[in-house]
């Protein structure tokens, strides 16, 4: 049969962000896919080694849209190695509260956001609306309600008082009674049952040969997850599990997703619970614009929604990065995955596929 | 392992001198090797557990005239990160790709040679475009390219009426 090339993207309901795959199809059946990123390139990292340390933190959260706190708490992380300081034990449990209530976040908006691909428009309102709640606690904290710039060097901005505390309490309360209904709607209804499962599978060899984590990797029955086997901040003191699944597929990825919300829910109640008194950020020597850090480099990392993002910083004692490198958690599968793993996918179910993988164009893009 | 133990293990395996390795946090380590010798210790990297590979990346050290590579392995099972490092010539920028050993490396050396103009020998993506679409100078994560002078022969200046106040001349 004739072979047709076909676009899907750079604009498609199931992309997060704008991100084109160049697809060949015989038939329905993809044959060859050739992912063609950079229409999200901002030249962030070229950036941010004009700006100041302090400087960076109002540009990297737009590294990954939807998920904003992943890139200044692990910057941040990166920049206390080099510097070598120490993060008082309070902010360290308000950045572990920060970061999973954008977990939360998150996995509320690709919950719902499997709706785009697959017709279950129910699915990203209920999301969206839920999510939002979240945000409103974001506001109460940091004053916005997506890009926070909260978490800096040396601890948080700002801190948290119990009346935010007693509200976040109300929300999750307010989520976790949500919950059986999103299962009900979302993931036991029949299109989302009939669209996923068995669709987009990963194996296990094919998931550690491209280097994907997150998900992906855990629905294959790793439980590799960076809170477990690199701790940082205080997950060591916290008491979590990590879901796994025995097969990956869209369903199964969507499902650790849903799980995944229940046990972040559980770490916040600890983090509510266990809290500290003291101080939240440590007291500068002097100007902040005029910080140096100390030469020397580190790489930090962090498990987000899509698996683990890193940044590697260089210094060379100046006011500035000498270097920065961000390493998206959907690099591996967003570029190698969509041409080693896309062939043999359906047409129809491309979005499925780099919507359940945790394709975030501009994080690869950067 | 600890680390300690890791360093002692893999000086005395792969001939390499202790000073070589540094820590800079915990469970984290760093390690210098020559430039011949670096797929060499990938591979034995990979061999003894480090099978994931996060991020291929380069510096551009402009005054010592030289590129540092650098390569971050993790090993689940030992719980370990490592970052490889090597330093190439900056006149003549190449080095062995190891897409045989992790083909995903594939996308991270075409993302460091469309930046940094690094050859990878033995990939296949060398010179082409990923990210920059139509890029007419040289790979822009150079120290000595300029981002203000590249836009400035590109795009005219557009003027505007007003005098901003610079921040740094308010607090000076």
């Amino acid at each position: 049969m004739k072979e047709v090339t076909l676009f899907h993207g750079p604009n498609h309901p199931g992309m997060h962000g704008n991100f084109s795959v160049h697809l060949k199809i015989d038939g329905d059946m993809v044959v060859e896919a050739k992912p063609v990123p950079g229409m999200l390139h901002r030249g962030f990292e070229k950036l941010m080694e004009r700006r100041l340390w302090m400087n960076n933190i109002a540009i990297l959260l737009r590294v990954c849209v939807v998920e904003p706190d992943i890139n200044e708490a692990v910057y941040s992380m990166a920049t206390e190695m080099i510097a070598g300081m120490e993060v008082p034990e309070r902010a360290q449990y308000i950045r572990v509260m920060i970061l999973e209530m954008a977990r939360i976040a998150i996995h509320l908006s690709s919950l719902g956001g499997i709706g785009g691909p697959t017709g279950l428009y129910t699915a990203p309102n209920w999301g969206l609306t839920d999510r939002d709640y979240i945000l409103d606690i974001f506001e109460k904290i940091t004053g916005a309600r997506v890009y926070h710039m909260y978490i800096v060097p040396g601890g948080v901005r700002q801190d948290v008082t119990s009346d935010i505390l007693k509200d976040l309490e109300k929300v999750l309360d307010n989520l976790e009674k949500r919950l059986p209904e999103y299962r009900e709607l979302i993931l036991e209804h029949p299109i989302i049952q009939k669209r996923t499962k068995g669709v987009a599978p990963l194996t296990r060899e094919q998931a550690m040969s491209w280097g994907v984590t997150g998900v992906g990797l855990r629905a294959t029955g790793v439980d590799y997850d960076v809170r477990k086997y690199d701790p940082y901040l205080v997950y060591d003191k916290l008491d979590f599990e990590i879901p796994t699944a025995d097969f990956s597929d869209a369903y199964n990825r969507l499902w650790l997703k849903y799980r995944e919300i229940e046990q972040s829910i559980r770490i916040l109640r600890q983090v509510i619970a266990n809290m500290p008194e003291g101080p939240v950020r440590v007291k500068f020597p002097g100007n902040a614009l005029k910080w140096r850090v100390p030469k020397g480099d580190a790489y930090a990392r962090i498990e987000s929604a899509r698996g683990e993002f890193g940044y590697y910083v260089v210094s060379d004692g100046g006011t500035s990065p000498y270097r920065v490198h961000v390493r998206g958690a959907s690099y591996p599968q967003g570029l190698y995955g969509v041409e080693a793993g896309m062939p043999g996918t359906r047409l129809e179910d491309v979005a499925i596929w780099l919507d359940t993988m945790g394709v975030c164009a501009p994080e690869i893009d950067r | 392992m600890t680390e300690k133990e890791f360093i002692e293990k893999v000086s005395k395996e792969f001939n390499i001198d202790e000073n070589n390795f540094s820590q800079y946090s915990e469970r984290k380590l760093r390690v210098v090797v020559e430039e011949e010798r670096v797929v060499s210790l990938l591979t034995y990297l990979k061999n003894i557990g480090f099978s994931q590979l996060s991020l291929i990346t380069a510096v551009d050290w402009i005054d010592d005239n030289k590129f540092e590579l650098v390569y971050n392995l993790t090993s689940w099972t030992e719980r370990l990160t490592v970052l490889v490092k090597t330093y190439i010539d900056r006149e003549k920028a190449e080095i062995i790709s190891i897409m045989n050993i992790w083909p995903a490396a594939k996308y991270y050396e075409w993302d460091v040679n469309e930046y940094f103009g690094i050859k990878f020998l033995g990939n296949p993506q060398n010179g082409q475009e990923l990210f920059l679409e139509d890029w007419d100078d040289i790979p822009p994560m150079r120290k000595d390219f300029d981002p203000v002078k590249y836009s400035d022969k590109k795009f005219p200046r557009r003027e505007y009426d007003f005098k901003m106040v610079n921040k740094s001349e308010v607090i000076e």
